[in-house]
Order: C-alpha cells, then sequence, then structure tokens
C-alpha cells in the first residue's frame, strides 16, 4: 500500500464501466472524458483524464484479464479507481521510479498517467490485485455540479460502442438459454423414452382387454342364443300342457270329479306361471341380442287400466271366511281420464306394469294397491305409480331387486309364489327400451312405491334404425 | 471484422482515423498499413488523427511503429489534425514518438509527402524533413 495523499471523506460513485474485452477500454476512456466534460474539465484536462483511465485500464485489461472502473466525485476531485484481481504488482516502487523496463516493451503507462493527474494511489499486494487511484482537483471545486446531474448526463451519453457490448451480452444470455435448452431437451428426451416404455405397456394392456371384451361378447352373445333358443324349445311343450289342461276342464273328455278339477286346475296355473316365466326370459334374451323392437301406437292410460283391471281381476282372492279380499286393488280411473293419449309400445307398457302390479300383491298382505299416473315435467312424461302397503324394501336390497336372478326373501317363504327373479329388471329393460326408467321409494313395514317414468312420445334411438312400429314380436 | 479504410492517392496512401481505435484494431490498422505499402510501393503515408480526442501511449507508439516501418519500406510517414490538447498529452506522458513527421492539416501534409518524394527522386537522400509546423510543439489553433 502506498498512499501520496489521505482519502477523501465523502466520495459518490458516478459511472462503473466493467472491462472484460479490449474494446471497454475504449469504452474507459470516452467514458472519462465524458466524466470530465460534465465536471467541468477544459477539453485539455478531459484529455488529460482520458489518457490516463485508457493507460491504467489498457494495464488493468492486459496483466489482470479485466476489471472495473468507478469513477466517483470525491470532495472537490474526480477520483477514479481501477481494480482488477490478476496478480498484482510485485515490483511497483521499481515501475514508480521508472527503473522497471516492461517486458513487452511498453510499461510506462503508470508514470505517464501519474504525470496526468494531480494525484494517485496505488494498493497491491501479490494474489491480491491492483487498484488504482487517479484523482484530479476539479476546475471549479466550490462550484462543483450535482452528481446527480453528472450521472444523469452520463445515461444520457450512452456510449457509442454499446450495440457491439450488447450484442456480446446478448450471446452470453443465448448461449445460457442454449444451455438451459439443451438440459431440457435431454429431460424431455428422457421423460419421452419413458413415456414410449409406458405407451408399449399400455398399448399390450389394451391388446388384453380387446381379446378379453371379444371373449365377453362372445360368452354373452352364446348365453343370448341359448336363452331364446331354450325359451322357444320350452314354449312348445308348455304350450301342450296348457292346451290339454284346458281340454279337460272343458270336459272335452268327459267329465271330472271335483278332486280332478282341482288338480287339473293347479296343472294349468303352474304351467300358465310357467309359461309367463319363459315369456319373460325370452324377452330378456331378445332385448340383450337387440332384437325386441319397439312397435309404437296411440292409447290412453284409462283404456291400459281397463284391461289391467280385467287381468287381476281373477288373481283377488276373497277370503274364505270373510268373503272380502285381503288386498285392494285400486286404479285412479279419475285421474288417468285427463291425460293425455300416449304413442309409445302399449303391450310393454301394460307389461311393465302387470309386473310391478304382481310383485306388489305379492308382497302385499293386507291394505291395498293403487296403481295412479301423472303429467310430469312439461306434459311429456308420464309417470305411473305403483303403490302398496307391503312389507317394504330394506335400503340395501332396493338396488339389488334390478338385477337379473335376484329374489328377496319374504317373511313367509310358503306364501310366496315362486318367481325367476327376471320380473323387476326385465320391466326395467323395457322401461329403457322406451326411454324411460323404474325407479322404487320405500319404507319397511309402511309399503313401496315403483314409479314408471315414460316419455309420453316414444322416439327411437338416433342410433339404429330399427325400433319402427311394425313387426310386432311378442 | 472493422477496418480503418486505407485509400490510395497517386502514389500516397491515405488514412483517415475516424473511430477511437481499440488496440487490435490499432494493430490491425500497422499490419494493413503495411502490406498495402509493399504492394503499392507507395511513397508516402498520410495519417489523419484531427477526429481523435485521445492519443494514449498505445495509439502513439503505433503511431511510431508505422512511421518507422514505412521508412524501412521507403515511404514517408506524415500524421496530420493532431489537437492541441492530444499533443500537449502526449508531451505529458513522456511519449517522444520518434521519427514521426506531423502537420497542421491534411494539405500542409501532402505538400510535406510530395516535398519528400521529390528530394527522393532527386536522390536527395534523407531530405524533406520537418516542413510542416511539428504538432508536438504545436499550440496552435484547433485543425478540423
Amino acid at each position: 500500500m502506498s498512499a501520496e495523499e489521505p482519502r477523501a471523506a465523502e466520495e459518490i460513485a458516478l459511472l462503473t464501466v466493467e472491462v472484460q474485452g479490449e474494446r471497454d477500454v475504449v469504452l474507459a476512456r470516452q467514458r472519462a472524458r465524458q466524466v470530465a466534460e460534465l465536471l467541468g474539465f477544459d477539453r485539455q484536462d478531459q484529455a488529460r483524464v482520458a489518457t490516463a483511465v485508457s493507460e491504467i485500464t489498457r494495464n488493468a485489461w492486459e496483466y489482470a484479464g479485466g476489471g472495473r472502473v468507478t469513477f466517483l466525485q470525491a470532495g472537490g476531485a474526480l477520483r477514479v479507481r481501477v481494480a482488477d484481481d490478476g496478480p498484482g504488482i510485485p515490483h511497483l516502487q521499481d515501475v514508480l521510479d521508472g527503473q522497471y523496463a516492461s517486458p513487452t516493451g511498453a510499461g510506462r503507462g503508470i508514470i505517464g498517467a501519474r504525470r496526468l493527474v494531480d494525484r494517485t494511489r496505488f494498493d497491491t499486494a501479490p494474489g491480491r490485485g491492483l487498484t488504482v487511484e487517479l484523482e484530479k482537483d476539479l476546475p471549479a471545486p466550490t462550484a462543483a455540479p450535482d452528481p446527480a446531474a453528472v450521472a444523469a448526463g452520463l445515461t444520457r451519453r450512452a456510449p457509442a460502442g454499446s450495440p457491439l457490448e450488447e450484442v456480446q451480452h446478448q450471446n452470453q444470455e443465448l448461449l445460457r438459454v442454449l444451455d438451459a435448452l439443451n438440459t431440457h431437451q435431454a429431460e424431455l428426451d428422457q421423460l419421452n423414452r419413458e413415456l414410449s416404455d409406458t405407451n408399449r405397456g399400455v398399448l399390450a394392456l389394451y391388446a388384453e382387454l380387446d381379446e378379453k371384451a371379444t371373449e365377453l361378447q362372445r360368452a354373452s352373445e352364446t348365453k343370448s342364443r341359448f336363452l331364446s333358443h331354450m325359451s322357444h324349445e320350452f314354449r312348445t311343450p308348455l304350450h301342450s300342457i296348457l292346451g290339454l289342461a284346458r281340454l279337460l276342464l272343458d270336459r272335452a273328455d268327459g267329465p271330472l270329479t271335483p278332486e280332478q278339477e282341482k288338480q287339473v286346475l293347479f296343472i294349468h296355473r303352474s304351467a300358465s306361471a310357467l309359461a309367463e316365466t319363459v315369456n319373460d326370459l325370452l324377452d330378456t334374451a331378445k332385448i340383450e341380442a337387440g332384437k325386441l323392437t319397439v312397435h309404437a301406437q296411440p292409447f290412453t292410460a284409462a283404456e291400459m287400466f281397463r284391461s289391467l283391471r280385467g287381468v287381476f281381476r281373477p288373481l283377488l282372492v276373497a277370503d274364505p271366511v270373510t268373503g272380502v279380499a285381503p288386498v285392494d286393488l285400486v286404479f285412479e280411473d279419475a285421474a288417468a281420464a285427463l291425460l293425455p293419449p300416449l304413442h309409445t309400445d302399449e303391450g310393454k307398457v301394460i307389461q311393465i306394469l302387470r309386473n310391478l302390479i304382481s310383485n306388489a300383491l305379492k308382497f302385499t298382505e293386507r291394505g291395498e294397491v293403487r296403481v295412479g299416473a301423472v303429467l310430469a315435467e312439461g306434459e311429456d312424461t308420464l309417470r305411473f305409480a305403483v303403490r302398496d302397503t307391503g312389507l317394504g324394501i330394506a335400503p340395501e336390497d332396493r338396488t339389488r331387486i334390478f338385477e337379473e336372478f335376484v329374489q328377496v326373501e319374504g317373511p313367509d317363504p310358503q306364501r310366496r309364489a315362486r318367481g325367476t327373479g327376471l320380473g323387476l329388471p326385465l320391466s326395467r329393460r323395457l322401461a329403457r327400451l322406451l326411454g324411460g326408467d323404474i325407479a322404487v321409494e320405500s319404507e319397511e313395514g309402511v309399503g313401496s312405491t315403483f314409479t314408471l317414468t315414460l316419455p309420453r312420445v316414444y322416439t327411437p334411438p338416433p342410433s339404429s334404425g330399427s325400433g319402427g312400429s311394425d313387426a310386432g314380436l311378442r | 471484422m472493422e477496418r480503418i479504410p486505407i485509400l490510395k492517392m497517386g502514389e500516397f496512401l491515405l488514412v483517415t482515423i475516424q473511430v477511437d481505435m481499440h488496440d487490435r484494431l490499432a494493430l490491425q490498422l500497422q499490419d494493413d498499413l503495411t502490406n498495402r505499402i509493399s504492394q503499392t510501393g507507395a511513397k508516402g503515408v498520410l495519417i489523419d488523427i484531427s477526429a481523435l480526442d485521445i492519443v494514449d501511449s498505445f495509439i502513439g507508439r503505433m503511431l511510431a511503429n508505422i512511421s518507422l516501418m514505412s521508412r524501412v519500406l521507403d515511404a514517408a510517414t506524415v500524421v496530420v489534425g493532431m489537437q492541441p490538447a492530444v499533443a500537449i498529452t502526449l508531451v505529458e506522458l513522456g511519449l517522444t514518438l520518434p521519427g514521426i513527421r506531423t502537420a497542421l492539416n491534411v494539405e500542409k501534409g501532402m505538400e510535406l509527402l510530395r516535398a519528400y518524394a521529390a528530394g527522393v527522386a532527386s536522390g536527395g537522400g534523407d531530405g524533406g524533413a520537418n516542413v510542416g509546423a511539428d504538432g508536438e510543439g504545436a499550440d496552435g489553433g484547433p485543425v478540423r
């Protein structure tokens, strides 16, 4: 450390120039000249300051590979501090004394620069870089310009060399971005590889799934075909039984004893039940095979209730003791008469309602089963309700009852008619075929309500061209 | 690659330095100029530095080198238009610039070169030295 003058108390930085290339030496001396000009130095002193800065900055560039030039306003003087991180000057005093001859043949910069300014200060140690401070007294220290104004003036005079610097800067930026991009690219490649591996796995799984799906479909088709064949095969002998029983009951083959009549009646009734079940099975199979067609026609709810009443009247058995049927079947004809006509498949609606009603009767020991119909949702939908005062259905069973071959156990199995468990599922399938659905509400011990919701006018689904009005299939 | 242009005017080369040269550009000019002298057999080089606000030791040395080299190649060099502030600074810097001929402006510089060429042609050896004003000492008005 060699200080020629004590350091002034306060200093205000005006500008800093980073020296990272040869051109920055030029920039530093140009800026030095501007600073000197703004601080009021005359042309001669401007040249002196700029030349001194040029010498010292070139040293920093040549010997230290770069550095930093800071212009400061310190009291009544301009102070230029050139700091570098180079090897420092091991023989500073020799240089200052003019004893040292630089191997590059130049090396007189420091001495020359010292002559151009009022004060210099050197701070160096081997390996710690070199800091040179050049100080020149302001021409009018009392009227020193406002540092902020000087700084602003410097900003206005943006260096002429800046486009190149800017380009270099942007280049470095670009290189950094490119580097980052490369890293991203590598990551992406890695991800892509992983993804394509996963993809291959997924494809294999898909192939397997496809295979399974085809198998399932084939199995389902086989089942449907089997069902429909079997049902057909069942129907022929069943019809023989029914016909022969009817013949016997009509006394076509001579009189029957009362006991015989009772037995033949049982045969007939059982065969009818069986025929019903077989028909249900057949319908299920047909729906599954997509072979059941809807033939819509206009009819009214009131007409339909009338025929349903006719179907169920014989089934309401009067109690032998009281002579009164324990369960009342009530159709709300008055309300039904007010409804607009429907245009859908009457047979299937009757089939559904028959199913619901016979179910309700099956599970109701006393009280009534009430069948009603109301308009809902903008006159385009009808809602049929079959309300009973029976056992009710436990909540956990309410969805199960719509599954095929599921039957809910009643409390008294002896009394229960044996069904196939096909009735409700088939009804729901039929309802959906017509664009509607069946829902159930129930309270255990109080009763259940099955609701059939149905569009008033059947519209065939857009995908299938069939669903037409003819080709009766029942 | 930026370069300082070198113009050929008859048997002389004319260099006008319009920009603040960084060191490599100065060295480049030194190379280009010596090449052009040997290619064209020019008898003189006129370097106009009137646009330079600052001539530090490096550029000063470069000018001196050009001068010396061109003399070896049998061409005279005249540096013209040096600003007074620059001249004073150079002296204060301790740069003596040996062998550089200077002139106040281009016109005087050309005269100097012609005189030198004529001197050479007439077998006058090393004649035609400092005819113009010696810029290093001059503190005449600005020459721009």
